[in-house]
C-alpha cells in the first residue's frame, strides 16, 4: 500500500490559470457539483451569522484584535515562545519552508519515528511537508477525511476547509476499492465510508510515533495553541503518540485566551455555518506529572515564509486571515473553475492575493486578474479584509514591474494619458461612441469587435445609442440651468409686476418651491451628487476607517493604536 | 545575539513596526473591550445549555442528584449496549458516585482500543455554545474523549456558564493554583465530518454519540422546553 500511497505535488501551475480554468469548466459533473455548493454555503453562512445577532460587531472586534496583535507582533511573540518554553515545549523558529521541513524531520529522526499522524494544516501543505518527509522514508498519513482522500488520490487540495469536496462520492468509493485492501464489501454510502476510513485511520493513530498538527491561534498570555476540528482527528494527533509536533505561522499569535474564542464564534460561522466545532481544543505541552496519556515531547514551529515581509508592507491586512474560506465560498470565480485552476496551495481571492506574496508576482501573474471585482468576498471575509482593494494593488505592481503583457500595459498609460486630458477624452469616446452606433444602428449589437475579441466570442456587444453617459449628462445639465435661469427671470418678472401675474411663467406653469430652490422636472431627476462628492471614496470598496466607531457599540478608544494609521501607501517594492 | 532563524525573524519583525512599551500595548489591548457572544436561546441557562446541547446533535437527560444520574447512565447502557459496563476516568466525583445503587461497573482509567463507552466529569458546560468542558489529567484520559463509540458526560448544574469568557474566567480562577493542564477542551457534539460531498455523517475519528447527563437543580420544564427550542430552531435555520 505504502507505494501507492498519493503524492502531493507542489509545483506552481498559477500562471496557466486561464487553461487551467477552461479545463476544469468541461468536467459538467464537476460544475454542477461545485455550483451547489456555492449556492448551499451561502445559506449556511448566513443563517448562522443572522442567529448570532450581532456579527459585525464582532468582525470589528476581531480584526481590531488582529491588527493590535500584528502591530506589536514583537512583544507578542516573544511572550508566546517564553509562555510555551516554560510549558516545557521546544521552541522553533523557520524562515522558510525547507527550514521547517528540514527541523520536523530532524525531530522525527531523533526518535527513529516511521509512521507519522497528521492533522490538517494548510501550512505543511505549503511547505511541501508531506513529499520531503517521504522522501526520508517516513510514512506520513493525513488523518482528516478530506486530506486523507487527496492524499490516496495523490492530488492537492481543492478548498482550504473541505480539501475533498471536488470528489464525488463514487470517486471516492473507487479509491477506497482500490486503495484498502479490505475484501468484498458494499460502502453503499457516505456513511460507510467514513466508517471504512476511520477504521483503516484508527490502526494508524495507535501506531504512530509521531504526530503534527496545525493551530488555529497561538495565544500568547499562556503559551497554548488552539486546535479547531470537527473530526477528531487532530485531537488524537495531539494526544495518542509520543510526540506531537505543531506546525505554524508566526503570524496566528493572538494576545488571549479569549481572544482565540472570540476568533473562533467568526471562524466557525463562517467555515461551516455551525455555532462551534464538535472539538475545540488548547493544548500547552508535553504530558505533565500525573497524566496517563499526552505526548512525551512537543515542538513548536513558527514559520515565517515572507510573512515578515508581508507584515512590512501594505499587504499586511492580508495577515489578519483566519483561513475561514467564505471568500472561497462567495467568489464566482472559485464557484466556476474551483480551487485547483489556481495553481497552488490556496485557492480563491485569499489565494490570489496570498500566493503571489508567498511565492512570486512573476510566477502567479495571472491571479490577481482571477476577479471581477464583484465585492462579495470583502463582505463576506470575517477578518474584513479587503481582498478587492488587495487584489487591484497587485495588478497594479503587475503593471509597474511590467508583468502584464507589453499591449496591455501600452493601452493602460493611453488611458491613463486620455484620462488626464477630459476634452480630448470626451472627443475621443464621443467619436467612437457615435462610430459604433452609425456601424452598428441596424442590428442593434455586435457579434465580434476588434480588441474586444474576447468579450464578443461569449456575447454580443450592444450598439450604442449614439452618444456618452456624459454628453447626456451634460446636455441635461445644460437644460436644467437654461430652466432654472428662465424659471429665475420669471420670478424676478413676477416680483416686479406684483403676486398678480404667475402666468407668465415659463410654459405657463408656476415653478414648485421647495427649500429655497426650484424643483427639478422629475423626468430629470438624478439621484447622484450634482458634483462628484470628494468625501466619497471611489472604487471597489468603502474604506472603514470611521467605521468601528460609527457603526455602534464600540467607540476606537485608543488614537495611538492601528486605527489611527497611515492611509495605504502604494507597494513601493519594485 | 546569534545570527539565528529565530533572530533573523524577529529582526524582520521589529522592523516592520512601531516600537511600544508593555505597559502601552497592555493599555491598547484592554480599551478594545471584549468580544460579543451570541444569543441565548432561552433566558434560563441549564434551559440555554441543554437547547444547544441537542443542537449539536447530543441526546441529554437531567438528574436531581447523585443516584439518579446513576441510574440514569445505567439506562443508557441498558438501552444500547444491554450491558453495565464503561469507562471512567480517574475523578473524585466519579468515584464518589453511588454506582452500586444502579449496578454500574466502571473501570477507573482510561480507555483502551476496543471500548465502547466512557464517561467524564466535565469541569464546565458553556450555554453560549453548547459545549462540555475538559482538563487533560488523571481524572479525564484525553483518551476518554475521542477513543469510545459513545462518549458519556457529567455536568453538574452549579458548573454552567454563560459563555466561552466565563469559561476562561472560571479556568484562570480554579485551575492556576494545581498549573494549567496539558489540555483544555471543549467539545460540542458527536465526532463528525462533511468531507464527502458535503454530506454530514457523525463518527468520523471520535464518538458517534455523545450525551450530556445535567446534574443538580434545574427547572423541572427545562429539558421539555430545550427540545422544543432545538426543534424549532433547527426548523428555522435549514
Ligand atoms: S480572506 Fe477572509 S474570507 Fe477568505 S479565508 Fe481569509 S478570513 Fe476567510
Amino acid at each position: 500500500m505504502a507505494s501507492s500511497d498519493g503524492c502531493t505535488s507542489l509545483k506552481q501551475t498559477s500562471n496557466t490559470f486561464l487553461d487551467n480554468a477552461h479545463e476544469a469548466l468541461q468536467d459538467a459533473g464537476k460544475v454542477e457539483r461545485r455550483n451547489l455548493m456555492a449556492y448551499y454555503m451561502h445559506i449556511v453562512r448566513d443563517a448562522a451569522v443572522d442567529q448570532f445577532g450581532h456579527f459585525e460587531d464582532l468582525r470589528q472586534h476581531v480584526k481590531q484584535v488582529k491588527q493590535h496583535s500584528l502591530e506589536h507582533l514583537e512583544y507578542y511573540l516573544n511572550q508566546f515562545e517564553q509562555a510555551a518554553l516554560q510549558n516545557g515545549n521546544h521552541v522553533h523558529f523557520a524562515e522558510d519552508g525547507d527550514q521547517l521541513n528540514s527541523i520536523v524531520l530532524d525531530i522525527c529522526q531523533q526518535h527513529s519515528a516511521r509512521r507519522i499522524a497528521k492533522g490538517k494544516s494548510m501550512v505543511t501543505e505549503e511547505t511541501g511537508l508531506n513529499d520531503y518527509l517521504k522522501r526520508a522514508g517516513m510514512k506520513v498519513v493525513e488523518t482528516d477525511l478530506g486530506e486523507y482522500i487527496i492524499q490516496q488520490a495523490g492530488e492537492t487540495p481543492s478548498h482550504i476547509v473541505g480539501p475533498a469536496l471536488h470528489k464525488s462520492a463514487a470517486e471516492v468509493r473507487e479509491l477506497f476499492f482500490a486503495k484498502h485492501d479490505l475484501g468484498e464489501r458494499e460502502l453503499a454510502d457516505t456513511g460507510e465510508m467514513v466508517s471504512e476510513a476511520r477504521r483503516v485511520l484508527r490502526e494508524h493513530f495507535l501506531k504512530a510515533e509521531v504526530g503534527i498538527i496545525g493551530a488555529n491561534a497561538l495565544i500568547a498570555e499562556n503559551g497554548y495553541s488552539m486546535l479547531v476540528t470537527n473530526e477528531g482527528n487532530g485531537d488524537l494527533c495531539a494526544n495518542l503518540p509520543n510526540v506531537l509536533i505543531v506546525c505554524t505561522t508566526l503570524d496566528r499569535v493572538v494576545p488571549r485566551s479569549e481572544d482565540a474564542t472570540a476568533m473562533l464564534r467568526l471562524l466557525v460561522r463562517s467555515a461551516t455555518g455551525q455555532p462551534q466545532t464538535c472539538y475545540t481544543s488548547f493544548y500547552s505541552g508535553p504530558r505533565r506529572e500525573h497524566d496517563i496519556d499526552g505526548p512525551l515531547e512537543t515542538h513548536i514551529v513558527l514559520l515565517d515564509n515572507r510573512r515578515t515581509e508581508i507584515l512590512a508592507s501594505d499587504y499586511r491586512e492580508m495577515l489578519q486571515c483566519i483561513r475561514c474560506g467564505a471568500c472561497l465560498n462567495h467568489c464566482p470565480i472559485y464557484a466556476g473553475v474551483g480551487g485547483h485552476a489556481y495553481g497552488w496551495v490556496y485557492p480563491g481571492p485569499m489565494g490570489s492575493v496570498l500566493t503571489p506574496l508567498l511565492t512570486s508576482l512573476e510566477q502567479s501573474k495571472a491571479l490577481p486578474n482571477a476577479c471581477t471585482s464583484c465585492g462579495r468576498c470583502a463582505e463576506v471575509c470575517p477578518a474584513d479584509i479587503p481582498l478587492p482593494d488587495l487584489l487591484r494593488d497587485l495588478r497594479h505592481d503587475e503593471t509597474r514591474q511590467k508583468l502584464s503583457s507589453s499591449r496591455w500595459r501600452l493601452g493602460m498609460r493611453l488611458h491613463a494619458w486620455l484620462a488626464r486630458h477630459p476634452t480630448l477624452y470626451h472627443a475621443v469616446t464621443g467619436l467612437g461612441i457615435f462610430t459604433l452606433h452609425l456601424l452598428g444602428r441596424r442590428k442593434g449589437s455586435f457579434a465580434s469587435l476588434p480588441l474586444a475579441a474576447g468579450w464578443t466570442s461569449q456575447r454580443d456587444f450592444p450598439a450604442p445609442e449614439g452618444k456618452t453617459f456624459m454628453h447626456q449628462y451634460s446636455a441635461m445639465h445644460r437644460e436644467e440651468k437654461a430652466r432654472e435661469h428662465k424659471a429665475a427671470q420669471a420670478l424676478e418678472q413676477n416680483t416686479k409686476a406684483g403676486p398678480a401675474a404667475p402666468r407668465r411663467t415659463a410654459q405657463g406653469r408656476t415653478p414648485a418651491r421647495r427649500n429655497g430652490t426650484e424643483r427639478i422636472e422629475p423626468s430629470l431627476r438624478v439621484d447622484w451628487p450634482r458634483k462628484p462628492d470628494p468625501r466619497k471614496p471611489s472604487g471597489t470598496r468603502p474604506r472603514r476607517e470611521g467605521d468601528d466607531s460609527a457603526s455602534g457599540k464600540k467607540p476606537a478608544a485608543h488614537p495611538g493604536g492601528p486605527r489611527g494609521k497611515k492611509p495605504r501607501r502604494r507597494p513601493d517594492h519594485d | 545575539m546569534t545570527d539565528s532563524p529565530r533572530s533573523r525573524i524577529f529582526a524582520r519583525v521589529s522592523r516592520a513596526q512601531n516600537e511600544a512599551d508593555a505597559t502601552t500595548i497592555q493599555r491598547e489591548l484592554e480599551a478594545l473591550g471584549s468580544a460579543p457572544t451570541a444569543d441565548l436561546p432561552a433566558a434560563d441557562i441549564s434551559t440555554a445549555f441543554l437547547t444547544n446541547v441537542l443542537k449539536n446533535q447530543g441526546t441529554v437527560d437531567c438528574a436531581a442528584n447523585r443516584s439518579s444520574a446513576v441510574k440514569s447512565v445505567a439506562d443508557y447502557l441498558y438501552r444500547h449496549f444491554r450491558s453495565h459496563r464503561l469507562v471512567a476516568g480517574n475523578d473524585p466525583h466519579l468515584a464518589a458516585m453511588p454506582w452500586r445503587e444502579a449496578g454500574v461497573l466502571p473501570r477507573f482509567g482510561g480507555v483502551e482500543p476496543g471500548e465502547a463507552v466512557s464517561l467524564s466529569y466535565a469541569l464546565l458546560g458553556v450555554a453560549e455554545t453548547g459545549a462540555i468542558v475538559t482538563v487533560t489529567g488523571k481524572a479525564n484520559p484525553a483518551a476518554n474523549n475521542l477513543l469510545s463509540e459513545h462518549h458519556l458526560v457529567m455536568v453538574d448544574s452549579t458548573r454552567l456558564v454563560r459563555d466561552m469568557e466565563g469559561a476562561w474566567e472560571r479556568i484562570r480562577r480554579e485551575t492556576v493554583k494545581s498549573g494549567w493542564p496539558r489540555g483544555i477542551n471543549f467539545i460540542a457534539g458527536p465526532s463528525s465530518t462533511a468531507d464527502i460531498e458535503g454530506k454530514l455523517v457523525y463518527g468520523a475519528h471520535g464518538p458517534r454519540q455523545w450525551h450530556v447527563i445535567l446534574i443538580g437543580d434545574v427547572p423541572a420544564t427545562a429539558l421539555e422546553e430545550a427540545r422544543a427550542l432545538a426543534g424549532q430552531l433547527n426548523q428555522g435555520t435549514s
